[in-house]
């Protein structure tokens, strides 16, 4: 019915296009396993790092490396004011999560229209053309942006793992994540594991914008509509499952790069919304996979001792 | 002089809005942002009526309502199920959702939006849509005091302060939350209706994520839970920012400054008063 080639290249253009949103998805489902924060101000912080990489890239003329290095500076710096000056203020009073979300969501906006007045509304791009080199593989076009962002978010998510698996600091995140009162009373900084949290988070966020702005353009509303797939991977994924997030934003760029061999286009942003909704009723807590250790059988575990 | 008719027009909507919200959120305790999407419908239910028929106005604005008020069933059979963070979620999808299939129904004008809308009034038009939405923002008001005063009112509370207590006492919590959801939207789609008459073109960016965000920042910074915090909240959120206009700025710089100090605003008040300016009037009225 279809031909291969078309399959296998929208296969392939999807995952490529996927890299950001996984990013993005891992920021936000940190900060919500950790901080118990649905952050909105994510958009916000994407904003500025957008930004920042643009007036780097294209105003000052400065090497890429250096660029990253300035907006990942920006961007740590901005997410650990929203920590310590804004959620430390309300988790202090114990605020409720309708708080957190109007804070984080008026962020958002105030980042963006101070953003609109600054650079205007017109869509900027981080990279003089967002065209790069590409060659045909196996009937397949692939291209150097491809291959280099696939490369760079396996780095930023093996980064990640290791740091939450393998560190100190990744552990106690972890542990704050299940009782930060218990891990507190155990001697761990909560304060600091937050920061470090957000700090992890917009340097995701600042790989997921680099490469975003060196594909499409931007204007400094498109971080909050870029959001929604984030909260959504986050959902589908399990609110404290990293990795699940990430895939399931991966199976949400699939999903909409297939949609459109059955449906008009128009109707692709519908998909994410109806995902949502269909998410949260019958998936509240994430799509949960099997496990292996699940399948053990219980004849095992009653076998008696032979102490 | 037109310029502070509009701007009361705006008021009377905003305030008939941020009650009718306040109502769901503030004293029924449902976290749902979708408030913009009935006002959409019945914006959208009016508009369509008034270009394809010959129906009264008070005809095709009783429509909206009604469009409304069924449509919240939508989102209120849901909010049995889930609660807090989930339905605030939740709502966020479905108002983006019904935005997104709104722009892509021909009918309704899709993203270019719906014009053609008649003008139902002739002469001194803008003094006679801020009268009337000021009488219906004031008619809002009143209800909203005498629903919440009497025993019913007291049954919203007791379900929102602890719906299984309520649950355990024989009441019927998914009962008041339908109705609540219905009355709510239902007036905000009585206001639709009034909205599209008067600015005679609609388009979904009117009813965008950040429509939310207002309607929403005005019930927080006015008093949830309090019959007259979301007039102040409406009254201050859309006056104040207006003070700009004075300057005489240009226009890109206008708009961008404008949302900066609408959004600045309701930051500093939920660092100074969280509570809201006005405290509802009996303490466990306070969600």
């Amino acid at each position: 019915m279809f031909d291969t080639s078309i399959l296998l290249q929208i296969l392939w253009t999807g995952i490529a296009t996927a890299t950001y949103g996984v990013l993005l998805a891992a920021a936000f489902s940190l900060v919500l396993k950790v901080v118990k924060v649905w952050n909105f101000a994510q958009a916000g912080m994407m904003g500025i790092a957008y930004y920042t990489l643009y007036v780097c890239l294209q105003k000052a003329a400065l090497p890429a490396a250096l660029a990253l290095g300035i907006a990942v500076l920006v961007t740590i710096g901005a997410a650990l004011l929203i920590d310590t000056l804004g959620l430390r203020t309300f988790r202090r009073r114990k605020s409720p999560s309708l708080t957190y979300f109007i804070f984080t969501l008026l962020l958002s906006e105030l980042v963006q229209y101070v953003l609109a007045m600054i650079f205007g509304t017109e869509p900027v791009s981080l990279a003089a053309t967002v065209g790069s080199a590409s060659t045909m593989i196996a009937g397949v076009i692939v291209s150097r942006w491809d291959v280099t962002a696939m490369l760079s978010t396996l780095a930023c998510l093996a980064v990640l793992y290791v740091v939450l698996r393998r560190t100190r600091y990744g552990k106690h995140m972890t542990a704050v994540a299940d009782n930060p009162e218990l891990s507190q009373l155990y001697g761990m900084s909560v304060a600091r594991i937050y920061a470090l949290t957000f700090a992890l988070a917009a340097l995701l966020v600042v790989a997921a914008m680099y490469l975003f702005g060196t594909r499409a353009s931007m204007v400094p509303e498109t971080p909050l509509r870029m959001m929604l797939a984030a909260v959504i991977a986050a959902l589908l994924g399990g609110m404290d499952n990293l990795i699940g997030a990430a895939l399931a934003a991966l199976f949400l760029s699939l999903l909409q790069s297939f949609s459109v061999l059955f449906i008009p286009s128009a109707w692709q942003g519908l998909i994410l919304y109806a995902l949502l909704f269909i998410t949260i009723l019958f998936f509240p807590r994430g799509v949960k996979l099997p496990r292996r250790n699940a399948r053990r059988k219980p004849a095992a575990a009653a076998a008696p001792s032979t102490a | 002089m037109e310029y502070f008719v509009s701007l009361l027009v705006m008021i009377g909507l905003y305030v008939t809005l941020s009650s009718s919200f306040n109502l769901i959120i503030g004293y029924g305790g449902l976290i749902s942002i979708a408030h913009p999407v009935f006002f959409a419908l019945g914006a959208y239910t009016t508009g369509v009526l008034s270009v394809n028929t010959s129906l009264h106005p008070l005809v095709t604005i009783a429509a909206g309502g009604a469009v409304a008020a069924l449509a919240s069933f939508m989102l209120s059979l849901p909010s049995l199920r889930i609660s807090g963070d989930y339905l605030l979620i939740t709502s966020i999808g479905f108002q983006l959702g019904v935005i997104e299939i709104i722009k892509n129904l021909d009918f309704v004008g899709g993203a270019s939006g719906l014009s053609g809308i008649p003008n139902i009034v002739e002469t001194h038009r803008s003094l006679k849509f801020a009268l009337a939405l000021l009488l219906l923002a004031a008619a809002v008001v009143l209800f909203v005091r005498k629903l919440t005063r009497g025993p019913y009112g007291r049954a919203i509370r007791a379900m929102r302060d602890d719906e299984l207590a309520f649950s355990a006492l024989g009441r019927n919590a998914m009962n008041i939350k339908i109705a609540i959801f219905a009355l709510g939207s239902g007036i905000a789609g009585v206001a639709g209706g009034l909205y599209a008459y008067y600015y005679q073109y609609l388009t979904p960016d009117q009813f965008e994520i950040l429509q939310s965000a207002m309607i929403l920042t005005m019930v927080v910074v006015g008093g949830m839970g309090s019959v007259f915090g979301p007039t102040v909240g409406a009254v201050l959120l859309i006056a104040l920012p207006e003070a700009i206009t004075f300057l005489n700025l240009p226009a890109e710089v206008m708009g961008p400054l404008r949302g900066i100090i609408f959004t600045a605003l309701v930051i500093v008040f939920l660092f100074l008063r969280p509570q809201g300016l006005v405290a509802p009037r009996v303490a466990g009225e306070a969600q």
